[in-house]
């Protein structure tokens, strides 16, 4: 009986599928997962087995588009020779090109919702580009092109996590001819983020920000 | 230098760099006059090269539009200062590159494919930057190419500048902006043309092919098959730049025959064609076994019968001589407007006289000699008192052609070719032709 454990994937594929439609169509999560699995020919047992909770079914969607992505990018001919920050330009190039299919979802998830803004639907993804982003942040350090700045360094993937969804962002709001703004954005945001945690600014706001902070604390002292 | 990282990024950052250029040059005035005061002496070549430094750096931030908008417009009234010349013609070689995801991304969009998919090999990092673009060397069956792609929303962006520029534009040289309207339209138009490369390889593809058996003259193949609006493949060819050629000090006769190429090329165009390359700019040729080798059709202009006989009307040396053909030329010009005073008209007529005197000489003799430093100083000069010349300061109305922009900006480029490679020319006097131009766009 062990098997009946394991995900199964078809099933998570076809139940995944017969969400997004649903959403597509009505705009909004079905009910209850009792209506959506009658009206789409599902045994509740098998929806309960693989998701629990519609949350968690899109969650898996999401990361699976991030994953795929990604999957994509690192298999091409060219990933080996590329620094840290073509690695993430052709992983955020990719993603654009890829959720292209996935438009309407994303309007009726991401149109303007900030950035910064965190729902449980949204946690695969985060985690799954979390992941992606390290390495790539990994691969950086090691050919020094990214400073390795101690426990800075790990807040890092957050910030390009940040950066991505202010990507997505801009791109659904974009409606230049086949997106170019939106590659004009990449292109220039990502060579100010590469050059900033390259050079010595940060080090140096980090310094100021200890001084004053120094500064403050002697006072009240 | 970093990829992309010096480009002013949005809108807001270009007008800012922008209004930066304006207030450097203020400041540039005011250093000026305040030494002026001082000493009594005007350092008028000073100003226009601490001036040419920043308003080149801005522009050149900025991408090719603007700064070829102020180029043209200071061809135009033949107001262009020696400091500001030589930093224009910098501007060509110094674009940051794009990064090599983007180019993938450009294909990818364009092709369905990637770069590595069309060609054998294909160069990451860019060879050199183009105005509006980069270019890749790549191969294919054992065949050298140079593939150039451009830079995403340069339509968009040249639009924006354009609106940002004008006002500033207009200051600088002094202009209205209602007279001015057609000659705006008609930059503004051309620009946005280049960044259609399909065009680019229908006039190269056309102008090429119309242009059989001229001496020394040679052109790259274009490939149809593997170009796009963005993304122009031709031959690579290994050569010189007009200018770095000349650094190598070529003997007299190379020189007069680079020179006579070049000649022949353009009155080929001109007047046979009417229809020409009007971007002359050094890095626009190569010299390779001294053949001279015709680059990026990005910039042509075709002008029709009328205009064509109004405008090399004036090339004729019987006007020199005989004020009255003058006038009546000026006035089928509209360089006159009926409602112009006598004064006024007989003040334009001196003024047009002294400019042909200069402009139109090389077309007076069988053979120029464009080396020396002669020639061109006169053209400066001939700019500087334009320009000082309260008459054309405030006189008014929309006067000439706007056609005439880009035929002004071709022999002003032309001459300066000629004189950067001290080349003497057989220019076999006035070669204005009578018969129907053999091909139109």
């Amino acid at each position: 009986m062990e098997t009946e454990i394991l995900p199964n994937l078809e099933m998570r594929n076809q139940l995944i599928e017969a969400y997004i439609r649903y959403l597509g169509e009505h705009g909004q999560p079905p009910v209850t997962v009792t209506r959506f699995c009658k009206d789409n020919g599902f045994d509740e047992g098998s929806f309960f087995k693989e998701f629990g909770s519609f949350d968690a079914l899109e969650a898996a969607f999401w990361g699976g588009l991030v994953s795929r992505v990604a999957d994509a990018v690192k298999a091409g001919a060219e990933w080996n020779g590329f620094a840290a920050r073509e690695r993430y330009l052709a992983f955020l190039y990719a993603f654009v090109e890829h959720s292209l299919g996935n438009r309407s979802m994303l309007l009726l998830r991401l149109k303007g919702v900030s950035p910064f803004t965190r729902f449980p639907a949204l946690r695969k993804m985060e985690a799954r580009f979390k992941e992606f982003a390290d390495m790539v942040v990994s691969h950086g350090v090691s050919t020094g092109e990214i400073a390795d700045r101690g426990l800075l360094r790990s807040f890092y993937p957050d910030a390009l996590y940040i950066h991505f969804r202010g990507v997505m962002q801009f791109n659904l709001q974009d409606d230049s001819e086949g997106y170019e703004r939106t590659d004009e954005f990449v292109e220039k945001t990502v060579t100010f983020a590469f050059e900033l945690i390259r050079s010595q600014a940060i080090d140096s706001a980090f310094d100021l920000g200890k001084f004053l902070f120094r500064g403050a604390v002697e006072g009240e002292a | 230098m970093t990829e992309q990282g010096q480009i002013t990024s949005s809108r807001v950052g270009r007008i800012a760099a922008l209004a930066g250029t304006g207030a450097l040059m203020g400041i540039n005035y005011l250093k000026h006059y305040g030494r002026r005061m001082v000493t009594g002496e005007t350092g008028q070549e000073a100003l226009h090269l601490s001036n040419a430094a920043a308003v080149y750096k801005t522009f050149s931030e900025l991408k090719g539009g603007p700064l070829k908008l102020a180029q043209m417009l200071s061809i135009d009234k033949n107001v262009l200062p020696r400091a500001y010349s030589d930093q224009f013609a910098m501007a060509q070689h110094s674009v940051p590159p794009l990064s090599y995801p983007l180019v993938v991304k450009t294909f990818r969009r364009e092709f369905g494919r990637e770069p590595t998919e069309l060609f054998d090999t294909f160069e990451q990092k860019a060879a050199h930057g183009a105005s509006i673009g980069q270019v890749h060397r790549a191969t294919r069956c054992g065949h050298l190419h140079a593939v150039k792609v451009q830079y995403p929303g340069v339509a968009k962006s040249l639009r924006s500048d354009l609106r940002v520029i004008k006002p500033l534009a207009l200051q600088m040289f002094g202009l209205k902006e209602n007279d001015f309207r057609d000659y705006f339209h008609e930059v503004e138009q051309k620009l946005l043309e280049e960044t259609d490369y399909t065009l680019e390889l229908k006039n190269a593809e056309m102008l090429v092919s119309a242009s059989p058996g001229l001496d020394n003259i040679r052109f790259p193949s274009y490939y149809a098959g593997l170009s796009s609006a963005h993304i122009l493949t031709m031959d690579w060819v290994d050569g010189l730049t007009l200018d770095k050629y000349v650094q190598t000090k070529p003997g007299q006769a190379e020189r007069d025959r680079i020179g006579q190429a070049l000649w022949d090329f353009y009155g080929h165009q001109v007047h046979t064609l009417r229809v020409f390359h009007a971007d002359p700019h050094p890095g626009n040729f190569l010299v390779k076994n001294g053949l001279l080798w015709v680059l990026d059709f990005g910039c042509t202009k075709a002008i029709d019968d009328g205009f064509y006989r109004k405008q090399f009307r004036f090339l004729d040396p019987e006007l020199l001589e005989n004020q009255g053909a003058l006038e009546k030329a000026l006035e089928g010009f509209n360089v006159i407007l009926s409602a112009d005073t006598d004064a006024e008209r007989r003040e334009m007529v001196t003024i047009c006289a002294q400019t042909l005197s200069v402009l139109a000489k090389p077309f007076h003799a069988d053979e120029f000699d464009f080396g020396g430093a002669e020639f061109m100083n006169s053209m400066w000069k001939l700019g500087e008192r334009n320009r000082d010349n309260p008459f054309l300061r405030e006189v008014k109305g929309r006067r000439g052609s706007p056609d005439s922009v880009y035929v002004n900006r071709t022999y002003f480029g032309l001459y300066s070719l000629l004189s950067r490679l001290g080349a003497k020319v057989k220019t076999r006097g006035l070669t204005v032709c009578q018969n129907e131009p053999k091909h139109r766009i």
